[in-house]
């Protein structure tokens, strides 16, 4: 008797626990509902049509044949050597845009972590603005400046240092430059989010016991800043790799995004697009996963003790 | 060997001054404490020990080098830090062999060297921990042994124990002492609980405001504070108002607030004249209660002489309030309506009760007088 | 040793002037934008020649850049709105969640910010084509809804998590319905987040330019798109003139979002 009165109370408290849990996530769900949804449809579903009409054939009169199953828009990007060149310097700029926007990042953020007061909503105020500006404005105003009659050459012009103008812009310099400063406000964002939690007493720890600054940075900073190096090297990396505007603008050379545009807008061929767009996603998801473990791998070396 | 010595030592940021005319010469082997209330610039002197901070005037040597401007890495001074500043992505034994690393021991020797440090702060055995994952009391150890694995001339400590629950940080003095004993190396070591500081020190450095005001052996200042502000903060005590009213030979005669003219007997002319105002001084300890309130001491509010020139003083008062606190009782009393306490031991049987009157006594030789503006009365 | 003793402020300063070089380097081409937009001649040069107020009043006389200015501001509009909605209801639901859904769903919506833009632009306008919205202003609201969402979502899950719960609690157990409690409990604690959010969401709807360019026509287009055919048919200081407005914009809205931010910190402390 005393163990069924024990346990009918709890049975019942457990039956409304579960229908009270049941019209919470009920509610949950109902929420999350049109984000889902709208992810689903304006993200997910997109993708699945790119990848369908990589695989259609081409048609002369409309964009692509509808119904039509082939792997020529496949066959024609990957034996294309003019396609092949752009592949190779678009990682190129990605990779050295990414190499300097990580090292600049990492130094810029860690002034903004040291630095206290106006400073600091000085430093933190000239990362977010441009951030916040379109890339159009971003991009162009290094014409006016690395242009061969332009402010930087003026000046070196007028100190004696070169005898005539160089050409920053059009060219790779320019492009470098120009798409640097298109990424490095995330870069030093995403680094900076991750030292803002750091206790800086740590820092000092390691240079009581005999780190210099440099090596402290090294030994301390980097490591723990490591997941906001990944984050900083992924969007500057897959950034660069689809640079757009800054080559465009700043440079003679063709990038992917430059190429996949000109299939697409001017040429209306439409597979040949999609097929050279998801080859750049499977390249750049390869790219990715192998800076991912090389970062972790250095990021292990520097902590073996 | 390793002396330091602090020569008129200022850090000022801005308008604020953090550290100022701080002077001392620290010995070689000693465990000198730094104490004093929080804000009072201990913990800016020992960062500037460290090579922390950059004094904005003033010296440092250890052993006769001058290393003011000599950053902190190449200081063969250590740190265990108040958040103990463990790395939080190396493994316990990577904490330990840092010091090591960085001055290019080979890698198996400071393995071996790093794991005789864990032993020796009884973490053996947790090399391949994550440190996040230590309780307080492990990590501190931890902390202490990768301070000490490079062996440092000198080990700062600053306020390492002040995160630890009571029991826990009572056992840490035990054992740093006896690392301490072990090990005979300066240690510098900062607080702001007097208690510890008596526990660990062989000299007490006791800052206030910034400023150095009295080194000396725990017996020395607490017995012979050099000022109110350290009477206060070594311990309870009551502090009483008065006013001399008379310089006699040998005895400086107060009228005091709690209606009773007392006698300090003095062996010397002292600096005061009639009229001066003095605080006395009077510690829990020097007081013993006496249940017979009509002693022949207390007749007519004044207090003999005896012959050897200690005075007998006493007042009578009325039990206020009793405290009882574990080892001790505390009686506040009222005595012509000022208040004052004291304590006797928690075995005594008979105890006292609220509205009991008593009779409080000391030796007038127990008593420290302080001049207005803080500063000691030398009897 | 004496070199040892010079060092320190040695490499104090060079950090110092790193950052500072970098801090003026971050700022200059927006200086450069601005200061060419008070450009007296045609020719975009930094510094200008000279200074007058010419090109602000020929883009005030341009019916294009009027037009392209009305629709960025539509579609700005509409981002913030949707995105916002949707932003604000998916992360109060994961709040409230004890279900696994939502740890699909923050990578999920985290995902379109690391894509391409240029990626993202084919993918939808082969995907608008298909559904017939190509050419209206809800595929680039969409397109633009796709990246701001993200970013309200994680401001206002940063929101959420630092509101006490039990008021909620509180609030049922004193009778208020799940819509009262959360207008009467949770809104006045979270609205400055959900402000924040909204003008995030506004700023880079106005800002953006790769997708926008794929998906707009001449009669959508927006200023960075228009900006851009400008600027690649001749380069004068009239598009400086646009950017300093974006860019005027752009530090209005952040120093609305510091004090509505201030504000809601102040208003903590209060309570």
């Amino acid at each position: 008797m005393a163990e069924t009165n024990s346990q009918f109370p709890r049975s019942l408290k457990g039956v409304r626990e579960s229908l009270g849990q049941q019209s919470g996530s009920n509610r949950a769900l109902l929420l999350m509902a049109p984000l889902l949804a709208f992810e689903l449809l304006v993200f997910v579903v997109p993708f699945f049509i790119l990848l369908r009409i990589s695989f259609a054939e081409e048609s002369s009169d409309l964009v692509y044949a509808e119904g039509t199953w082939t792997l020529e828009a496949y066959s024609s990007v990957l034996t294309s050597d003019l396609i092949w060149s752009i592949v190779g310097y678009s990682f190129l700029l990605g990779i050295v845009v990414t190499v300097l926007s990580v090292l600049i990042g990492l130094f810029y953020a860690y002034a903004i972590w040291r630095s206290t007061g106006l400073l600091k909503s000085l430093l933190l105020f000239s990362v977010v603005l441009p951030l916040l500006t379109t890339l159009v404005i971003r991009t162009y105003a290094f014409n006016p400046l690395l242009s061969p009659s332009g402010t930087l050459n003026e000046l070196l012009l007028s100190l004696g240092l070169i005898s005539s103008p160089i050409q920053f812009v059009p060219g790779t310099v320019g492009v470098v430059v120009g798409q640097l400063y298109i990424v490095l406000p995330y870069a030093v964002l995403a680094i900076y989010s991750v030292l803002a939690t750091m206790d800086w007493h740590v820092v000092e720890a390691a240079r009581d016991l005999g780190a210099s600054r440099p090596r402290s940075v090294l030994e301390v900073v980097v490591p723990q800043a490591m997941p906001g190096v990944i984050v900083a090297a992924v969007i500057s990396f897959a950034w660069s790799v689809g640079a757009y505007a800054a080559p465009d603008l700043l440079s003679g050379n063709i990038t992917f995004a430059m190429q996949v545009e000109g299939l697409m807008l001017s040429d209306m061929r439409y597979p040949l697009a999609a097929a050279f767009s998801v080859l750049m996603l499977l390249l750049m998801l390869v790219s990715i996963a192998i800076m991912f473990t090389l970062l972790n791998r250095i990021g292990g070396e520097f902590e073996l003790a | 060997m390793s002396e330091i010595t602090l020569r008129d030592l200022e850090k000022r940021y801005g308008e604020t001054t953090a550290v100022q005319d701080v002077s001392v010469e620290i010995r070689d082997g000693e465990l000198l404490c730094l104490l004093g209330p929080s804000g009072s610039g201990k913990s800016t002197t020992l960062r500037m020990i460290a090579g922390l901070e950059t004094p904005t005037s003033g010296e440092i040597t250890l052993d006769g080098a001058d290393v003011t401007d000599q950053p902190a890495y190449e200081r063969n001074t250590s740190t265990v830090f108040q958040d103990w500043a463990l790395f939080p992505h190396k493994t316990v034994l990577e904490n330990v062999a840092f010091g090591l690393k960085m001055r290019d021991v080979p890698k198996d020797e400071r393995r071996e060297r790093a794991e005789a440090m864990l032993e020796r702060v009884q973490m053996g055995g947790y090399g391949d921990e994550d440190p996040t994952t230590l309780s307080g009391g492990q990590k501190q150890r931890v902390a202490l042994a990768r301070s000490l694995a490079v062996n440092p001339d000198v080990l700062l400590l600053d306020e390492p124990l002040s995160n630890l629950d009571k029991r826990l940080r009572e056992d840490m003095q035990i054992e740093l002492r006896e690392i301490h004993e072990d090990l005979e190396e300066t240690f510098v070591h900062v607080t702001h609980d007097q208690d510890e500081a008596f526990t660990l020190a062989d000299r007490i450095g006791i800052m206030d405001q910034g400023e150095l005001i009295q080194v000396g052996e725990p017996t020395e200042v607490y017995e012979n504070p050099a000022n109110r502000f350290i009477e206060g903060f070594l311990g309870d005590t009551n502090f009483v108002d008065s006013q001399v009213v008379g310089v006699t030979d040998g005895a400086v005669r107060v009228e005091t607030e709690l209606g009773y003219e007392l006698v300090l007997p003095t062996d010397r002319n002292p600096d005061v004249a009639e009229g001066t105002e003095l605080t006395l001084s009077l510690r829990p300890e020097v007081l013993s209660i006496e249940r017979d309130p009509t002693a022949d001491a207390v007749e007519g509010h004044e207090q003999p002489m005896l012959a050897d020139g200690s005075t007998s003083n006493a007042v009578v008062g009325t039990v206020e309030n009793v405290l009882y606190r574990g080892s001790t009782v505390r009686y506040s009393v009222s005595v012509n309506g000022t208040s004052m306490f004291a304590e006797r031991t928690g075995a005594s049987t008979d105890a006292l009760t609220a509205g009991e009157e008593i009779r409080i006594e000391w030796d007038g030789t127990d008593v420290l007088a302080f001049r207005t503006d803080g500063s000691r009365v030398t009897l | 040793m004496s070199s040892s003793l010079r060092r320190e402020p040695l490499e104090t300063a060079a950090f110092r002037a790193g950052y500072l070089t970098l801090l003026a380097l971050m700022l200059l081409p927006l200086l450069v934008v601005v200061v060419t937009s008070f450009s007296g001649t045609g020719r975009l040069a930094f510094p200008p020649e000279s200074y007058s107020l010419v090109w602000y009043g020929e883009f005030l006389d341009s019916v294009r850049w009027l037009d392209a200015f009305t629709n960025s501001i539509v579609i700005g509009v509409g981002t913030a709105l949707v995105a916002t909605l949707l932003g604000v209801m998916g992360a109060f639901g994961q709040e409230i969640d004890d279900g696994s859904l939502g740890t699909v769903l923050a990578p999920l919506v985290l995902i379109p910010l690391l894509i391409p833009p240029v990626i993202l632009g084919i993918t939808l306008l082969m995907y608008f084509n298909e559904v017939g919205l190509r050419g209206s202003y809800a595929s680039i609201v969409l397109a633009h809804t796709l990246w701001a969402t993200p970013l309200v979502y994680f401001v206002m899950r940063s929101v959420f998590s630092r509101f006490d719960w039990q008021q909620l609690d509180a609030a049922q157990d004193l009778g208020a319905g799940p819509v009262q409690s959360f207008v009467y409990v949770v809104l006045p604690n979270v609205k400055h987040g959900i402000f924040v959010g909204g003008l995030l969401a506004f700023i880079i709807s106005l800002q953006e330019f790769v997708m926008a360019l794929f998906l707009s026509t001449p009669s959508t287009e927006t200023i960075p798109v228009l900006a851009w055919t400008e600027i690649r048919q001749a380069l004068d200081p009239m598009v400086s003139v646009v950017s300093t407005f974006l860019i005027v914009i752009s530090v209005v809205g952040i120093l609305l979002a510091v004090v509505a931010t201030n504000l809601e910190w102040l208003s903590k402390q209060l309570s």
